[in-house]
C-alpha cells in the first residue's frame, strides 16, 4: 500500500537570491535523515527543497548541489518581497500539489497527498511562516529544534491512541532544549488514532535553529530534478506594502571584537555591582559583552541604565542568540548550559571564572579560574593593566 | 474618523525574577516553588495596546487561556494598557494544548467579543514555551493579516490603515528594519525592542489621563473580568484542548554532559600569581591570532 505522505520538503530562506547558510544546513540535515531513512525502510524519498521569490530559476540549481533531489520553485514577481500571507498560501499551494508530488515520483502519481515531513528556518521569516502554514495545512510543528532522529514509536497514550498500544511509524523525533538549558524535550506530531477523534496530523513539521547542522559540501555532478510550480496569486494576499527596507547597525556587535566577556546568573550575589565589574574588564580588554538566556530574562533587577544595555536578547550567547568565534572568550558567572555552550565553543581561547568546579563550561574552557566572580574580576584587571596594552582597532 | 478596537492575548508565566524564580539543583526550573505573573513579552505587548489607547482613543480589551489564577495576569495587564474587558477561557477541556489548540480557543473568543477587532497584539513568544507560535497561528486562524517583529506602529484611522516597522534579523545578514503598510484588521506580533514614544504635548497628557485610569480599573479588576468556560465559548471540543494537539511531548530530559571538548586547567582565583599567568596565556591567545 502506497503511502499518503512522503518526501521531506525543507522550506529554503534567501535575500534576493543569496541562500541563508540555514536553507544548505536543513538540506544537509535532510539529506542525512532521508540517506538512513531509504535504507532502514528500502524507500526512496526525496528530500525536496522549495524556493519561493523572483528570479530565481538560476540559482535553484545550486540547491541540487548542496544534497536537494528534487528543487520545486515559484517565481513570481510578487513573490519578491517576503511577505506572510502570500507566502502561506503557495507553500501551501506547493505541499497539497498533486501534480508536482507525481512529477517527483511518476510512480505513485495521484497516491501521494502532502510531505511526510517538512524543515523551516528558526529565524524572523521561518518561525512565523511555518506557524502559519501548519495552521493552513492543519499539522503539528516544533520550534527551535536541534536534532532529529527519524524511528518507529510503539506507544499507549490516553488520547492519541485512546489508551492501546500502537505503532507510529516513521516518526520524526524533535528535539528543543528548554529556556534553561538543562532540559531537552523531544516534541512528536503524531495522528490521533483515538477513535473517538481520529485525524492525520502530517506534515510532522519543525523549526530548525540556524546554524546547529552542518550543510554538506556542495557537489556540482549531483543529479536532480527542478520543478517550476506556477503559483496562484490572489489579490487579497497582497495587502501588505512593502514601503522601504533599511539595514540597521546593531549596538551590539560578536563579530568585529576579539574578545568577548559574557555573564550569567553568576551575578546573582550583587547583580550591580558584578555588571560593572563584568563592564570594566570588557573595558580593559576592549571586548564586547555578552549573556546568557537566562539574563535576557531580567532576573535581577537593577539600575535602568544597566538594565536596559546588558539584560536584552540581542546580547544573548546561545542557540537562542548568537553564535561567535571571539578569540578569547571569558564566561564570568557562567554555569555552562548546552544552549550557551553552542554559541562559545567555537571560539579561540576560553577562559571561565566560576566558583563550582561541577560546572558543565569546566569542559568548555582553556582555563577555569575557581572563584567568585566579584573576588577574581579585580585581580584580573589589575593584572591586565600590566600586561597588556590594547591598542583600539 | 472611526473607533479602533483592539485585543492583546497575554499569558501567564514563570515568574524570571531574582526572589520570584526557583531552580532545582540541577539547573532546572523549581515550578512548584516559583510564583507566577504577567509574562514578559505580554507585557510588551499591553504596552503596544496602550500606545493605541493614548494616541487613537482605542478600545482595549485582553483575553488569555489559562487556570483561573491566570487572572493576576490580566489584572497586571490592564494596568498597563487600560483595558475595558478582561476575558478569561477556563476549562479543564483546553488543558495541555500546543499552539495549534490554544490558537483554537482564541479564535474562538476573539471572533466572539462584542466589538469586531482592528488589531490584535501578541507577545513575540512565552519566556516558558518559547515556541512564538500562538501569535501567528491564531492570526491564520482568524483570517487577519500576520504583521511579525513589529517595532512601532501608526494607524490612519480615516483610510484604515496601519504602517508598521519590522525588525528582521537573519543569520549572516545585517538586521533590517521594514517598514510596510496594510489595511486594518491586522494581527501584530511585538518584536522585543518595542518602544512607545509620546513626543508631544497632548499624547503626556492622555498618557497620564489613561493612566490613572488604567490604575483605578485594575484596582476593581474584577468588575472586568469575564470568564468562560468551552460550553460558553462554543468551541468544538475535537479542536482544542489534547484532542485539537497535533503534537506531544513525547520526553524530557536532561541535556546530556557533553564529553569535554577542552581540557581545563584549574587555577585558585585568589592567588595572584596564578591570575598573573592567566592574563600572560590570555595575552598570548590574543597576539597568536593576530600573527594567523
Amino acid at each position: 500500500m502506497t503511502e499518503k505522505y512522503r518526501h521531506l520538503y525543507v522550506i529554503i530562506e534567501h535575500e534576493d537570491g543569496k541562500f541563508l547558510p540555514v536553507s544548505f544546513e536543513m538540506i544537509g540535515e535532510a539529506r542525512r535523515l532521508l540517506d538512513d531513512f531509504n535504507l532502514k525502510y528500502s524507500s526512496n524519498e526525496k528530500v525536496v527543497a522549495v524556493i519561493l521569490g523572483h528570479n530565481i530559476k538560476d540559482i535553484s540549481k545550486k540547491l541540487i548541489e548542496y544534497g536537494s533531489d528534487v528543487v520545486i520553485f515559484a517565481d513570481n514577481p510578487e513573490l519578491k518581497d517576503i511577505r506572510n500571507t502570500i507566502y502561506t498560501k503557495v507553500i501551501c499551494q506547493i505541499a497539497q500539489d498533486t501534480k508536482s508530488l507525481g512529477e517527483i515520483e511518476p510512480e505513485y502519481a495521484g497516491e501521494v497527498k502532502k510531505p511526510r515531513y517538512m524543515f523551516f528556518a528558526a529565524d524572523s521569516i521561518g518561525r512565523h511562516l511555518s506557524s502559519t502554514v501548519l495552521v493552513e495545512l492543519e499539522s503539528g510543528l516544533a520550534s527551535d529544534i536541534n536534532q532529529l532522529v527519524i524511528e518507529d514509536i510503539e506507544m499507549s497514550h490516553q488520547q492519541k491512541t485512546g489508551g492501546t498500544k500502537e505503532t507510529y511509524k516513521k516518526t520524526l523525533k524533535m528535539y528543543r532544549p528548554d529556556f534553561s538549558g538543562f532540559l531537552w524535550t523531544t516534541i512528536l506530531c503524531l495522528d490521533n488514532k483515538n477513535p473517538a477523534f481520529q485525524r492525520d496530523y502530517h506534515p510532522q513539521s519543525c523549526s530548525i535553529i540556524p546554524g546547529v547542522f552542518e550543510s554538506l559540501k556542495p557537489d556540482s555532478s549531483r543529479e536532480g530534478k527542478i520543478i517550476e510550480f506556477i503559483p496562484t496569486i490572489d489579490e487579497e494576499d497582497l495587502k501588505v506594502k512593502v514601503l522601504s527596507r533599511q539595514i540597521i547597525k546593531s549596538v551590539v556587535d560578536f563579530d568585529t571584537p576579539r574578545t568577548i566577556v559574557s555573564f550569567g546568573r553568576g551575578i546573582k550575589e550583587n547583580p550591580e555591582q558584578n555588571i560593572r565589574l563584568v563592564e570594566n574588564l570588557a573595558k580593559e580588554l576592549n571586548a564586547e559583552i555578552g549573556v546568557t538566556l537566562p539574563i535576557s530574562k531580567k532576573p535581577y533587577s537593577v539600575s535602568q541604565a544597566l538594565d536596559s544595555k546588558y539584560m536584552i536578547p540581542d546580547r544573548v550567547i546561545g542557540t537562542s542568540g548568537h553564535k561567535t568565534s571571539a578569540m578569547l572568550y571569558v564566561a564570568a558567572g557562567v554555569s555552562g548550559a548546552m544552549q550557551h555552550v553552542w554559541g562559545m565553543k567555537d571560539s579561540g581561547f576560553v577562559v571561565a571564572i566560576n566558583p563550582d568546579e561541577d560546572a558543565p563550561i569546566k569542559n568548555e574552557c582553556d582555563i577555569f579560574i575557581k572563584g567568585r566572580m566579584e573576588d577574581v574580576i579585580p585581580l584580573l584587571i589589575e593584572e591586565i593593566k600590566k600586561q597588556i596594552q590594547i591598542v583600539e582597532a | 474618523m472611526g473607533t479602533l478596537n483592539i485585543t492583546v492575548i497575554i499569558k501567564l508565566e514563570p515568574d524570571f525574577s531574582e526572589g520570584n524564580v526557583s531552580y532545582n539543583p540541577d539547573g532546572t526550573l523549581n515550578r512548584a516553588e516559583t510564583k507566577n505573573t504577567l509574562g514578559p513579552h505580554s507585557g510588551i505587548a499591553a504596552h503596544a495596546a496602550f500606545f493605541g489607547r493614548v494616541m487613537y482613543d482605542a478600545k482595549v480589551f485582553i483575553v488569555t487561556m489559562g487556570p483561573p489564577i491566570a487572572d493576576l495576569a490580566l489584572q497586571q495587564a490592564q494596568q498597563i494598557s487600560d483595558a475595558e474587558e478582561l476575558h478569561l477561557y477556563s476549562d479543564r477541556l483546553f488543558a495541555g494544548a500546543d499552539t495549534l489548540g490554544t490558537a483554537e480557543v482564541l479564535r474562538v473568543g476573539i471572533e466572539k467579543m462584542p466589538h469586531k477587532m482592528d488589531i490584535v497584539f501578541s507577545g513575540h513568544r512565552a519566556s516558558d514555551g518559547e515556541t512564538g507560535q500562538t501569535g501567528p497561528q491564531t492570526a491564520w486562524k482568524l483570517g487577519f493579516t500576520f504583521l511579525g517583529n513589529v517595532i512601532s506602529y501608526s494607524v490612519d484611522l480615516e483610510t484604515r490603515t496601519i504602517r508598521a516597522k519590522r525588525l528582521i534579523s537573519l543569520q549572516g545578514s545585517p538586521n533590517v528594519v521594514e517598514e510596510v503598510e496594510a489595511p486594518l484588521p491586522v494581527f501584530i506580533s511585538i518584536d522585543p525592542t518595542y518602544k512607545s514614544n509620546y513626543d508631544a504635548v497632548s499624547q503626556r497628557l492622555a498618557f497620564e489621563k489613561y493612566q490613572k485610569e488604567a490604575i483605578q480599573r485594575a484596582q476593581n479588576f474584577k468588575d472586568y473580568l469575564k470568564v468562560f468556560n468551552a460550553k460558553e465559548l462554543g468551541v468544538d471540543e475535537t479542536l482544542v484542548g489534547l484532542p485539537g494537539s497535533p503534537t506531544i511531548v513525547y520526553k524530557v530530559e536532561r541535556v546530556p554532559k557533553s564529553t569535554a571538548t577542552r581540557r581545563a586547567e584549574v587555577i585558585d582565583g585568589t592567588d595572584p600569581e596564578q591570575i598573573r599567568k592567566v592574563v600572560t596565556k590570555m595575552k598570548e591567545a590574543l597576539s597568536a591570532m593576530v600573527i594567523k
